[in-house]
């Protein structure tokens, strides 16, 4: 249940400025171990914001809803949820520029399938990208384990689909004068998913959120559902009813402020997030395949029963990536 | 009497030569020798040499009795017994066993003598469809019960093998306490000032008295590296399915008795009802009922029905609070910050 959850222990916040202020901390632990040779406004040209990499991260939430929506076999709208919910709390941590967001966003996917138990194997899965596939399943399985570190190994994300129905079913049974509360479904539907993204599931139970998206939808129809809410729902405490009420409001007017992120800016920040992103992270910068080289050869003089002394390549290449970060 | 005797009818001299050679018997009943039977199917074809009946390699069996007319009938009697393995009591009387082993008699006589050969195998085939699965328990049964006589002869060979190793060691124990009783005996007479011969008395008494130990100890020393056919709580190692005895109960010490508490579930929201009280509610109109198979299997509506609810209105009292760990850090440091201030 989420009353005792790791999600609810462990990855809410108190509201939005508590989100921004998260973000705002890996952003600027980025920049200053990056940048620590720069001026702040030579930082200030190089490295995003932390208003430009949240446009940046919701456009990729954008991306990973496309991809979701075309994948093949048809994709469950929990797992497009739990994806969601694991990049939106791996950036919460991390600045964007520190890993390449393209990759995390599919090994979300990737886990979020393992984990709703939505059953697809790594061939089914490239099968739905372009470009190499191989190379793409190498990524995501490097990247597995960082996600999963990252997200301090709690898995279970409880998303409002399932209290949506539940509150429907209660709805018609309970409350019967309201006919047929189907109707209210393709308002949930579109709420729901322009809920994804916002940072509400980050600080309002998921109940709480489908309730949001129920009233919100039976106004839009001109409907009322005010009297499930406080005679049937609520009926024993009626102080909790004043926050519940304080909640939903403040969900639907972050919903209502969301704003698809224009073309060209995303563009702008692509092109900036190129210049200034971490090259040990980014699988087709030139010192990470280095790196990678270098491991694989020191793998293999392991093999041939030769065993590194103090000044061999690998020690050197460490030094070389740690010098790297202090390097404008 | 043993192998000397017997000749093999195809290369008559080999036999005499060799005593060690074994004499395979195939299944028309004549014996063959081991380097006559590969020389046979080297050659490829096969007949036997007495009766020119068409031979296999995999029909050749190592021959256990003198006369291989008797292995024959060990043979068939085998195969035979594999189907017809009614034990006594299959039958409700007793004449209706012996006419059924008498039966089975018939048959086997039939097919050693080849009397009649082509009706026997037609009642066998009739038997053997009719009583299929009779066989196959017996069958089983059979095999459990070589599984407990087989762990009952292990459990006697390990106490065995175990006893004899126990005098093995209790000897060498002796002789390391006499070799050290004598070492120590001439130490005294090398380096003590006491009279000789009391020290020498005194020795053959405490000799006398560890040889009156020797015995008991031996007694109940008896097995120091013993593979135990038990676990630590008495129940035994190894398949048993009919154990016979039951643990004895320990002994109850006052304790407080159990006590049930349900356990309590904090929903942080409205309590969503029971699931035993959901179909009096009338919840199951609204959802999907549970098909035939479902239902087979253990699912039911309620179950679905009443997560649903519980998922709905848990949390919905929540009020937003920071758990993460950046907040929490951060809300820390603020504190610090204040109270520095």
């Amino acid at each position: 249940m989420f009353a005792t959850s790791t999600q609810r222990s462990f990855w809410m916040f108190k509201d939005e400025n508590d989100v921004s202020n998260a973000r705002l901390s890996a952003n600027i632990k980025y920049i200053s171990s990056r940048g620590r040779n720069m001026t702040a406004e030579e930082r200030e040209l190089h490295f995003l914001n932390v208003t430009e990499e949240k446009i940046l991260i919701m456009s990729y939430e954008y991306q990973l809803r496309d991809f979701c929506r075309k994948f093949l076999p048809p994709m469950p709208r929990y797992v497009i949820g739990t994806a969601l919910h694991y990049l939106k709390r791996f950036y919460v941590n991390n600045s964007v520029m520190d890993y390449p967001p393209k990759e995390i966003l599919v090994t979300c996917v990737y886990l979020a399938c393992k984990v709703e138990e939505f059953n697809v194997s790594m061939d089914q899965f490239v099968g739905n990208l372009k470009g190499d596939r191989e190379k793409a399943a190498s990524i995501i399985l490097n990247n597995e384990l960082l996600l999963m570190q990252q997200l301090d190994y709690q898995l279970t994300v409880h998303n409002p689909f399932r209290p949506l129905e539940g509150l429907m079913i209660d709805m018609k049974t309970r409350f019967p004068t309201f006919s047929d509360p189907e109707r209210l479904r393709s308002g949930i539907d579109e709420f729901l998913e322009q809920v994804f993204y916002t940072d509400a599931i980050l600080i309002y139970s998921p109940s709480q959120i489908s309730l949001a998206a129920i009233i919100h939808s039976a106004s839009t129809s001109k409907e009322n559902v005010d009297e499930y809410i406080t005679k049937i729902l609520f009926s024993e405490d009626q102080k909790r009813l004043l926050n519940l009420i304080e909640a939903v409001k403040k969900i639907r007017v972050m919903v209502r402020n969301v704003q698809t992120p224009h073309r060209d800016v995303i563009k702008a920040l692509e092109k900036k997030l190129q210049l200034c992103c971490n090259p040990d992270n980014n699988s087709e910068s030139p010192a990470f395949k280095k790196r990678m080289k270098q491991s694989f050869d020191d793998e293999e003089s392991f093999e041939d029963g030769q065993y590194p002394d103090a000044n061999t390549d690998q020690v050197r290449s460490m030094l070389m990536g740690m010098s790297e970060m202090g390097k404008i | 009497m043993d192998g000397n005797d017997q000749t093999c009818p195809k290369c008559k001299t080999t036999k005499y030569r060799n005593p060690a050679m074994i004499l395979m018997v195939n299944a028309c009943g004549h014996a063959l020798c081991e380097s006559c039977v590969e020389l046979i199917f080297a050659k490829g074809s096969a007949a036997c040499p007495e009766c020119k009946c068409a031979l296999r390699r995999q029909n050749f069996r190592i021959q256990l009795f003198e006369d291989p007319a008797v292995d024959k009938e060990v043979d068939i009697r085998k195969r035979i017994l594999k189907e017809f393995n009614k034990r006594q009591e299959d039958f409700s009387t007793l004449r209706e066993y012996n006419d059924y082993l008498e039966e089975v008699e018939n048959i086997i006589f039939n097919l050693v003598f080849d009397v009649d050969s082509t009706n026997t195998n037609k009642m066998i085939d009739n038997y053997k469809k009719e009583n299929k699965d009779i066989t196959m328990k017996n069958r089983n049964r059979q095999s459990q019960e070589e599984i407990e006589l087989e762990e009952l002869l292990e459990a006697e060979k390990a106490q065995q093998s175990e006893k004899a190793n126990s005098y093995v060691n209790a000897e060498l124990e002796e002789k390391k306490q006499k070799h050290k009783a004598r070492e120590k005996l001439i130490d005294e007479l090398m380096f003590s000032d006491a009279d000789a011969k009391s020290i020498v008395a005194s020795h053959v008494q405490a000799t006398a008295a560890l040889a009156k130990e020797q015995p008991k100890a031996a007694a109940q020393a008896g097995g120091p590296v013993v593979k135990s056919s038990k676990f630590s709580s008495g129940i035994q190692i190894g398949l048993r399915q009919n154990t016979s005895s039951f643990l004895p109960i320990p002994k109850q010490q006052d304790l407080p008795l159990f006590h049930y508490s349900a356990p309590v579930f904090d929903y942080n929201g409205p309590s969503p009802p029971a699931i035993e009280v959901l179909g009096k509610l009338k919840y199951f109109a609204n959802i999907r009922a549970a098909n035939a198979t479902e239902r087979a299997g253990g699912y039911t509506e309620a179950l679905s029905c009443c997560r649903a609810l519980q998922e709905a209105m848990g949390g919905l009292f929540y009020i937003p609070q920071s758990g993460h760990k950046t907040a929490v850090a951060a809300s820390a440091e603020e504190t610090d910050d204040m109270e520095t201030a």
